[in-house]
């Protein structure tokens, strides 16, 4: 202890030996300080925090300069997660004292891991907001934000003691009730935990008076004598058990229909739908092969179809070449009656009009021996032909059956191309037979093919006269 | 029963790091033995006018 006026060591006497200054009260406030610090150290070993903050704030309110008692609150703030109270005591300690403080390794332990600070720094700062919420009477989002403070300060006394407040006032007790368990943990002596505690216990145990009576009523017994033996009966016991066995029995039979609604219905419905979809899939597999198989079989009806049509159109161009071979007959058949009589010049013609292609028919294919035998049998009777034909038609003509004059006059033309007459008067049988267009080409070609004749003079005059009536 | 409004009022807003150098600024420090020394002083300076 030093001198407050020269700086010297104080001795036992009430004045200062070297300035002579007056030092009894001061050195009374000093112990007295001194005597705060002891008991605020004393509190703090038995994690009575809040009594030792008291008894520490006192020393310091006696005497500033008390450097233990500044860097013992320090670290009880830093306990109960006020860290910037801590600093700042540690920094006044440091400020009176600057050499072998041990608040120096206190602050340089924080601030060597900034990290550690911005996150208790973080939370310090969660923590203000959760009170506003709950000014707001956002108690859940207040909630929430303090349990993620707990997370990272578990120590932190006020965040907790808020949380338990919390839980009160949504009436869960329990919660309540083992968050403030937490809170006395770190500081034994904390007035508000306690109260809070008081009244979460009235709340968790309200019937503890009736709890009481009703043991005390259980507890009756029935006291006899037999013989040397005393009998303690409980009263009723004998009475109770049937009705408890009957309620028992119901109680066996209400489980059981639980069980059997809650445990055995679900996994039987579960087992009958397991088994529908099953029977659907298999059901829907067989109609997907069926429905297979009918594409397949209409696939080979449209191929049976069209092998049909094929071998309809081979049929149809078979019949085309048995149309060839009655047409070789037809040829066989005119010179045969050529070979029998060369005069019976009806039978060749009529053998010879079977080779007539109809009008707007494609002439068949004939080979060669065909044409051969044909040209030989024209070499031999075209003449006579020719001759038969426009003896025929001219006599149809001058009998004015023109239908039956124009294919025989057409006959005997195609036989003879110098025969001019029957030419002519086919162009008549085709006007006087209402076929004029034809009537026309025939003229036309009479006047071609037989220019400067009396025919062609009067073919032009014919033709003139059609194209006038037009 | 606790009354919550009346608890909640009894919960203050921590300081933060931001806020440390005013806090310790601010902090009334004046001791007893301050006061004790003033009054001495007052009283050696009163006895040596007279």
């Amino acid at each position: 202890m030093i001198c407050y006026n020269c700086g010297a060591a104080l001795s036992e006497k009430d004045f200062c030996t070297s300035c002579g200054a007056e030092v009894g009260m001061y050195k009374k406030i000093l112990s007295l300080s001194n005597r705060y610090y002891n008991d605020g150290l004393e509190k703090a070993r038995v994690r009575d925090l809040s009594g030792a903050i008291v008894s520490l704030k006192q020393s310091i309110k006696l005497n500033r300069n008390n450097v233990d008692a500044h860097n013992l609150l320090g670290l009880v703030y830093y306990e109960i997660g006020e860290v910037v109270e801590a600093l700042g005591q540690w920094t006044i300690s440091i400020n009176v004292r600057d050499t072998k403080n041990i608040a120096t390794d206190y602050i340089n332990l924080i601030q060597q891991n900034p990290g550690r600070l911005d996150g208790m720094n973080l939370n310090l700062h969660k923590f203000n907001q959760s009170l506003a919420l709950c000014y707001q009477d956002s108690l859940d989002y207040a909630q929430i934000q303090l349990k993620k403070i707990l997370l990272g300060t578990p120590k932190y006394l006020k965040a907790r003691q808020l949380l338990a407040l919390i839980y009160i006032r949504l009436e869960q007790w329990d919660k309540a009730k083992s968050e403030l368990d937490k809170c006395i943990a770190i500081d034994t002596g904390n007035t508000i935990t306690l109260r809070y505690i008081r009244e979460v216990d009235q709340m968790l145990a309200p019937e503890d008076g009736f709890n009481a009576s009703r043991k005390k009523e259980k507890e009756k017994v029935r006291v006899y004598q037999s013989g040397n033996e005393t009998i303690i009966q409980p009263v009723n016991h004998g009475e109770n058990r049937a009705i408890s066995v009957l309620l028992y029995i119901a109680m066996g039979i209400l489980i059981g229909i639980a069980i059997a609604l809650f445990l055995i219905l679900p996994g039987k419905i579960q087992e009958a739908r397991a088994s529908s979809h099953e029977e659907l899939r298999i059901v829907s597999e067989q109609s997907d092969a069926k429905t297979a198989t009918i594409d397949e079989l209409e696939l080979q009806i449209s191929k049976l179809q069209a092998e049909t049509e094929r071998l309809n159109e081979d049929l149809k161009e078979m019949a085309g070449k048995d149309g060839a071979v009655g047409v070789s007959d037809a040829l066989m058949q005119a010179a045969t009656a050529y070979v029998n009589d060369p005069n019976d010049i009806a039978s060749v013609a009529e053998a010879l009009e079977l080779l007539e292609v109809p009008e707007g028919e494609e002439e068949t294919v004939k080979s060669e021996s065909f044409k051969v035998l044909y040209d030989k049998l024209m070499e031999l009777d075209r003449e006579s032909l020719a001759s038969y034909y426009y003896d025929l038609g001219y006599s149809s003509y001058r009998a004015e059956e023109y239908a039956e004059a124009i294919p025989n006059l057409r006959r005997a033309y195609e036989y003879d191309n110098e025969n001019g007459e029957a030419l002519f008067y086919l162009g008549n049988a085709y006007r006087y037979n209402g076929e004029e267009d034809k009537a026309k080409e025939t003229y036309a070609e009479v006047i071609d093919n037989f220019p400067d004749t009396e025919r062609a003079s009067r073919s032009e005059t014919y033709l003139a006269e059609i194209n006038n009536q037009e | 029963m606790l009354d919550f409004e009346e608890e909640l009022r009894k919960f203050h807003p921590s300081v933060e790091v931001e806020d440390a150098e005013e806090a310790i600024f601010s902090q009334d420090m004046t001791d007893i033995a301050d006061a004790l020394i003033q009054v001495i002083g007052k009283k050696t300076e009163k006895e040596d006018g007279e």
